[in-house]
């Protein structure tokens, strides 16, 4: 018989072989790294048309979330404010707080002509998921818990993966995340006393009757 | 050899030991007519080496014809949806499942023949195994087509495994569904295993008798550097019977899991205990009769009378005419019980199904063809004629088609609400997707005999009677007669009509150039890497083993085609240590198997099915089996890899001039350089002195 093959086949073929597995390790190591909202929503960090700060508004001069986000409590929705709100100080023929500043301009602007600044979206949830907010803020889940500390945000950015099992690691376990109802607005609560977040999570949870659904229907209705 | 005590206690009558006589009956061997290893080598090997006959290219048309036919189907299916099937309330599950559950149960012969007769030691199988493995892998590809599109979006079709993913979702485990994919999975995986294993000899055969360099490269990589060397072949041996291990209890659970998806239903004709031995008994049915459909056909066009005899499509009919008739009893059961049962629901769907419902005629098709057709194989003619079996198989195979449509379409029309019933009306798409399974089939089929050896040569030629040291060669014209000078039977004389079998060969072929004392090697180091001799047949290269021992050689190494019996033994080899391997394997799939359900199913993501409570382990265990099987598969094959060290593409005894007949028909005994005794010139002339042919020195 002929040789078919040269003597350093035999090791090629065997570093090929280890190749080929270390670079379906890698590919596998990337795929979930970097293919999962993990990696592909956290750190969305969009420029708004209006370079608001929810750090200075919000951490530095302690304006609440339902002020601007006024129906969190009631409605699925937490909504987004109008520019009637951001007047209530910016108006220069009331509050006159930087009245003239020309960062503020698309906002006069909306005030006075009803058309909706065109912000842009960060936080958005699939049209098959149903999600409400009020349920969740009322039952004592905090804004901090989905949306990171917003209170330290210049530019607001996607905190949390939303993925479903997301989702469902609070679904499974709520107490690690409850806290008292008046305080959910407040970003920058820690338990006080000698009781942990778990013994406050599990007394809430037995007040305010908290099993959230584990079911499909739950969410996808 | 009488008994010199007696074995009756005291009073008893004691009668005379009748007289042993001689066994009547010769035994009617394997492979009919004066065949040797070269011959066998060269009969299977042309059939891939040669342009195909007339027929080939024209069939292969119309098989890729329906293909593409069936890929069109497919594709207009995703892009548009499964609305264009006409499956919908309520008989959901039609062609596809029937298609499905239809092909599943062809493959089941495969790792029959494979598995369960070898394991039974019948060594008939050997000239059809390799035929009905293939028809097995074929077979469960055309039905795993269905799970992949019948879902309509194909690109979910990952959901089916679980796979760790952002949305946290897992398949329940306690589902028949779940046990299903599991089933099929691991069957298809240890089918292939089982059949590239059993190929590895012949591709290396192939590469041998290669001429191009593309045939060379390409079964010089896909035989993995196998040589025959028996060091080898141990670890082979063993592993084949592992996977045949493994692969037995394998073909019985994955029928009888496909049946569970009907059977843990409550619906009115699937609710019943029958189904897993029904479904296992039908698929084996179904199985058998679709080998023979194939093999009938490749047998007269490639003249392969001598080695699939028609004592084996005589076997093969009785196999039919057994797993008809139990089929047939449980049909007859299920009518039985439906009505003693005295449960209504059950009742009324029987009577639909046989008496005076919409899908009357199908059962009757199905009866006819799976029950009442098939019971001529008990006169000889039928089962010795071979286009009469294959009339009868076309027959089976259309009546095992209807049994899945009966069973599927026929109970989803007539459940227990009158309001929902309903028929069912096939589209093109349905038709269409259905020929291309055939269409795929076939083409898979065809390509098969064109490319690969359809006969496993390296076990026919372990089944010749050449091969077994103990034959005794009568005279050509008392070959297969009896002591009275006549055929004992009719089978006797249709064997003998292919005359007696060959004597071994005693003389080595001379080679072809001339074999030097010293051969180099491209790149080598000038120091020797062993010496080689080769001998005439398998027992002499077993003495010269032997004696090479008893001259105190301990580094040898034997390199035959077949694995000869007891020859690990005179190289000074014990049983191979592989099946600690598969034991490894089998705990580490059911560990794998245990976390995985019990962690997904009762800690990650506790879920109730059925009312169960989470830790409820029944319903796990269909896939602990499966992961067992799988896990064990897979040691088995790496450690058959690993532990005979290859790939090895280059060997120092390729330059040898004819050990290119270790996988045809040649014997050749080695002695390594690195055994203690090892000296150039003297074990040169040992291997001279015990008969040993082309003796040479190879350079490392």
């Amino acid at each position: 018989m002929p040789i078919i093959f040269r003597r350093s086949r035999d090791v090629q073929v065997r570093q090929l072989f280890v190749g080929v597995l270390v670079g379906l390790g890698l590919f596998v190591f990337a795929w979930y790294y970097y293919a999962l909202p993990s990696y592909t929503r956290v750190g969305y960090t969009p420029e708004q048309p209006v370079p608001f700060s929810h750090q200075l508004h919000v951490g530095r001069l302690g304006l609440d979330c339902t002020y601007c986000h006024q129906h969190v409590f009631q409605s699925p929705h937490a909504t987004v404010p109008t520019a009637q709100v951001c007047m209530n100080c910016h108006n220069p023929r009331k509050a006159h707080v930087k009245g003239n500043s020309p960062l503020l301009a698309l906002v006069r602007e909306s005030y006075e002509t009803g058309r909706p600044i065109a912000w842009k979206r960060v936080h958005k949830l699939p049209e098959y998921a149903y999600f409400n907010h009020a349920v969740h803020i009322n039952k004592g889940i905090s804004c901090v818990s989905c949306h990171g500390q917003v209170n330290e945000m210049p530019v607001v950015r996607h905190d949390q993966p939303l993925s479903m099992g997301w989702c469902l690691q609070c679904h499974n376990e709520p107490e690690k995340h409850l806290r008292p109802v008046e305080q959910v607005t407040n970003l920058t609560w820690q338990p006080q006393g000698n009781k942990s977040m778990l013994d406050i999570g599990f007394e809430i949870k037995r007040q305010l009757q908290v099993q959230p659904p584990m079911h499909c229907q739950g969410c996808h209705r | 050899m009488t008994p010199t005590t007696p074995i009756i206690s005291p009073g008893a009558t004691i009668t005379a030991a009748p007289a042993r006589l001689p066994d009547p009956l010769p035994r009617i061997p394997l492979v009919w007519g004066p065949d040797t290893y070269e011959t066998i080598t060269h009969q299977i090997s042309r059939i891939t080496e040669k342009p195909q006959p007339w027929w080939w290219w024209p069939a292969f048309l119309i098989t890729s014809g329906l293909l593409t036919g069936g890929v069109l189907a497919a594709t207009y299916l995703i892009s548009t949806g499964v609305g264009v099937w006409g499956s919908n309330n309520p008989v959901n599950w039609a062609f596809d499942i029937t298609n499905f559950v239809f092909w599943i149960g062809i493959g089941h012969a495969g790792t029959l023949i494979s598995a369960i007769l070898f394991l039974f030691r019948q060594k008939w199988r050997t000239s059809i195994n390799r035929f009905s493995e293939a028809m097995t892998i074929f077979a469960v590809i055309c039905a795993g087509v269905y799970p992949g599109i019948h879902v309509g979006r194909f690109w979910y079709a990952w959901f089916m495994f679980p796979l760790p993913n952002a949305n946290h979702i897992f398949q329940n485990f306690r589902s028949a569904l779940l046990w299903d994919l599991f089933a099929v999975s691991t069957y298809f995986t240890i089918s292939l295993i089982f059949w590239y294993v059993g190929l590895i000899p012949d591709l290396a055969t192939l590469r041998d008798r290669a001429k191009s360099r593309s045939r060379q490269v390409i079964f010089g990589l896909l035989s993995l550097g196998w040589r025959g060397s028996t060091r080898h072949w141990r670890h082979y041996e063993v592993a084949y019977l592992m996977l045949a291990g493994l692969s037995t209890p394998l073909v019985l659970s994955v029928h009888s899991v496909v049946s569970f998806d009907f059977a843990t239903s409550i619906l009115p004709g699937w609710h019943t205990t029958i189904f897993p031995p029904y479904f296992v008994a039908g698929a084996i049915f179904g199985g058998f009769a679709m080998v023979l459909q194939c093999m009938i056909p490749a047998r007269a066009a490639y003249k392969l009378h001598n080695l699939v005899t028609i004592k084996h499509i005589d076997v093969m009919c009785k196999f039919l005419l057994a797993t008809g008739s139990l089929v047939g009893y449980a049909y007859c059961m299920e009518l039985f019980i439906a009505w003693y049962s005295g449960n209504p629901y059950e009742w009324q769907t029987f009577v639909n199904r046989a008496w005076n419902g919409d899908y009357t005629w199908a059962y009757w098709v199905m009866m006819t063809c799976n029950l009442f057709i098939p019971q001529v194989f008990w006169i000889r003619w039928c089962r010795q004629t071979p286009w009469f079996v294959l009339l009868v198989v076309t027959c089976i195979n259309v009546g095992m088609w209807y049994e899945r449509f009966v069973i599927i379409v026929q109970s989803l029309h007539h459940d227990f609400l009158p309001a929902s019933w309903g028929r069912y009306y096939p589209t093109w798409v349905d038709w269409l997707q259905m020929l291309g399974d055939f269409g795929l089939f076939f083409t898979l089929t065809l390509l098969f005999i064109r490319f690969l050896p359809m006969i496993a040569m390296a076990e026919v030629k372990a089944v010749l009677p050449m091969a077994n040291p103990h034959y005794h060669y009568l005279p050509a014209d008392r070959y297969l007669k009896g002591e009275d000078g006549r055929y004992p039977t009719a089978d006797h004389a249709l064997a003998a009509a292919y005359g007696p079998p060959a004597p071994p060969r005693t003389i080595v072929p001379p080679a072809t150039e001339p074999v030097p004392a010293f051969i180099p090697t491209p790149e080598g180091t000038g120091q020797p890497w062993g010496a080689v001799a080769e001998f005439a047949n398998a027992q002499d290269l077993l003495h010269a083993a032997q004696a090479a021992r008893q001259h105190g050689y301990t580094h040898l190494d034997a390199w035959t085609p077949f694995y000869v019996h007891g020859m690990k033994e005179a190289i000074g080899r014990t049983r191979s240590r592989l099946p600690l391997f598969t034991l490894a394997g089998a705990l580490t799939g059911l560990a794998a198997a245990v976390t995985l359900q019990f962690y997904l199913m009762t800690y990650y993501y506790p879920t109730i099915v059925g009312g169960k409570e989470y830790r409820s382990w029944e319903a796990f265990v269909p896939i602990f089996f499966e992961m067992t099987v799988l896990f064990a598969g897979f040691f088995t094959l790496f450690a058959l890899i690993g532990l005979c060290g290859l790939p090895r593409l280059f060997h120092p005894l390729d330059a040898h001039p004819t050990f290119h007949r270790s996988t045809q028909d040649g014997f050749f005994l080695t002695i390594e350089a690195t055994d203690p005794r090892f000296d150039v010139d003297q074990t040169r002339d040992f291997l001279r002195s015990i008969g040993g042919q082309h003796v040479a020195v190879i350079e490392r």
